[in-house]
């Protein structure tokens, strides 16, 4: 170590307002862990490849009409991105908060002038703005490229953008519950189980479940997104698991956003 | 049992506000008393050791100071605001040191710092880069400074611990074990930067290494089970043997030490031969006598000569271990214990001002 450090910079600096939350710090922080590392194209590759490649196998499906086998695309692109991309989801962002807590560094970064609450919106803001592009919207426009070289009717570009925008708000909302199970548990063992669970439980149970329970949950949301796309009808009003869906992550937030205030560190 | 040692020599009125100020801050978890009811007062740029064993409250308490933690009751103010309720407040002013400090570890030493001192400052211009520089320098890791922190030893992420704490230059510093994970170099180094440190701010750390709070300190707590034990600057912990006098004496100690033993104003000698030489602890009731008398009595026997004669100083660690293991006897104390415990209790209540 030095043995005469200048210990009184004059070094002019600007000091932040003492109301700063830290947000834009911890943000870019957060982003840069998506964007300035392999994170984000492993992502890529790895979304693309689930989902547009599979996409492009079922356009192509010879056994089916041309119009057929792009209603089929659709509808396999849109209900893979609401399920898959939730399991991603999971597994990516179970140690987001856990991690920070065990780790740390959760600690560290509070013991700045920054807010609880920031921690976690920046967290959510990097994870909803990561999975959304390398997930959902660049493998989107990777399957309407798909499908415009496959000899197929156009998309209904409007259409198919209803579609996605609901997938959004299912990614969106598994980031907030993995987000919101992170500050509820201590390890990742119960994150992974229930926000995995929760989507195998959807995969292969909700037929066995009434209409109104499963309305109330997140897995008729690849449904939905189907049918905007496809402008095809279903069992309930499409905007119902919608609405709910929205509220439902709004709580979670509010109820991680409050615990996490309280949190010992 | 609660020993406190308070030596106000400036009168409450003129005294200086505190920089951080406990009122009864406890932390309970469940029936376990994590600190109990602390009233604590770390003057301004002051370098204040808070000492006790592992497991005595001190992590708890900065904690809680920092804003990691709730107390259960009781109250902390630094810079006279609600560490409950300021905290972020608190927090622009103070930089902190975790017991075992993690950071990022995709970031490197210079991201870190980055980092961290855009929670303070704007912008990314020149100014930040030279503060980072300068701070990395401080600690000694300006050639480590693009290094991933995941390959770090432990003394390297406790440098970049401190200096993470110190880029704001902030008006307290809190250090929890600052310098536990540090080879000798390492120790060295950071107490001189702490003692250097005193003249920009305040300097508020816990150790258990007895030896750097006696090199750097000016004052010294001591917590222990959760309880406050002793809180006094540290010449006059270490000057609280009263009543207590060394002398090394050379040549035949066999006529004047009964003659010591014979002075009514003596409670008790005890000799230690070392060679030729002689080491005697004299306990006196009365030390104005005893300043005046004592050399002269021992001057007065042709048969030894003095080599060396003064009060007892104690060092740290005889103060810490009888303050720390006291309070256990009397704690844990049964009838067998009795005559160790009333002598412990007497011993501490000379810490009593």
């Amino acid at each position: 170590m030095s043995t005469s450090p200048e210990l009184a910079s004059t070094t002019p600096l600007l000091p932040l307002a003492r109301r700063t939350t830290g947000v834009r710090n911890l943000v870019r922080k957060e982003m840069g862990q998506w964007w300035t590392t392999r994170t984000w194209w492993i992502h890529l590759i790895l979304w693309i490849v689930v989902l547009d490649v599979v996409s492009a196998l079922v356009v192509r499906d010879p056994d089916l009409t041309a119009a057929d086998a792009l209603a089929e695309a659709i509808r396999t692109f849109l209900l893979m991105c609401a399920a898959a991309v939730a399991v991603g989801v999971v597994v990516t962002v179970q140690g987001a908060v856990v991690g920070e807590k065990e780790l740390g560094t959760a600690a560290w970064v509070i013991s700045k002038p920054v807010s609880r609450r920031s921690f976690i919106t920046a967290k959510l803001v990097a994870h909803v703005t990561g999975f959304l592009v390398t997930a959902v919207v660049v493998p989107a426009l990777g399957f309407i490229l798909v499908a415009q070289t496959a000899d197929v009717p156009s998309i209904d570009l409007g259409r198919f953008a209803a579609g996605v925008a609901v997938v959004a708000l299912a990614v969106s909302f598994y980031v907030v519950l993995t987000l919101a199970l992170g500050v509820l548990f201590t390890g990742r063992g119960p994150i992974a189980g229930i926000g995995v669970g929760l989507v195998l439980t959807g995969l292969f149970f909700r037929g066995m479940l009434p209409t109104a329970l499963v309305v109330a949950t997140p897995w008729p949301l690849g449904d939905v997104a189907a049918s905007l796309a496809l402008g095809t009808d279903l069992d309930f009003t499409w905007y119902v698991p919608v609405l709910i869906n929205v509220a439902t992550g709004a709580a979670l937030l509010t109820i991680a956003l409050w615990r996490f205030e309280r949190e010992e560190l | 049992m609660q020993t406190r040692i308070v030596h106000d020599s400036v009168p409450a009125a003129s005294k200086p506000e505190p920089v951080i100020k406990t009122e009864s801050l406890t932390k309970r978890y469940g029936s376990i008393v994590a600190l109990g009811e602390l009233d604590l007062e770390v003057p301004r740029n002051s370098v204040f050791g808070f000492l006790g064993p592992n497991g005595a409250g001190k992590t708890t308490t900065m904690k809680m100071l920092v804003g990691l933690a709730r107390p259960t009751s009781g109250r902390a103010t630094i810079f006279g605001l609600n560490s409950h309720t300021d905290g972020r407040n608190i927090r622009s002013r103070v930089g902190y040191l975790a017991q075992d400090p993690r950071f990022y570890p995709h970031l490197t030493a210079r991201e870190t710092l980055r980092f961290v001192a855009r929670f303070f400052y704007h912008g990314a211009g020149r100014a930040l880069d030279t503060r980072i520089d300068e701070t990395l320098d401080l600690v000694g890791l300006a050639d480590k400074a693009e290094r991933p922190t995941r390959g770090f030893s432990g003394g390297e992420r406790q440098r970049l611990g401190i200096a993470q704490a110190h880029i704001n230059h902030p008006d307290l510093l809190i250090l929890d074990e600052p310098a536990a994970a540090l080879d000798p170099l390492g120790r060295r180094d950071v107490l001189a930067i702490i003692g250097r440190l005193r003249e920009h701010t305040t300097v508020f750390y816990s150790t258990h290494i007895l030896d750097d709070v006696e090199r750097v300190s000016d004052h010294v707590a001591i917590l222990n089970h959760g309880r406050l034990v002793a809180s006094a600057p540290t010449r006059d912990l270490l000057d609280g043997s009263a009543g207590a006098y060394e002398l090394t004496l050379r040549g035949s100690t066999a006529s004047v030490v009964p003659m010591m033993r014979s002075l009514s104003w003596v409670t008790g000698v005890q000799t230690t031969a070392d060679k030729e030489l002689t080491r005697v602890a004299v306990s006196v009731n009365d030390e104005a006598r005893a300043d005046h008398d004592l050399l002269r009595v021992v001057l007065a026997d042709d048969d030894v000569a003095v080599v060396q004669f003064g009060r007892r100083r104690s060092n740290l660690e005889e103060v810490f271990l009888d303050l720390v293991e006291g309070t256990r006897a009397v704690g844990n104390q049964t009838k067998g214990d009795q005559t160790e415990g009333n002598e412990t209790e007497g011993r501490q209540n000379e810490y009593i001002a």
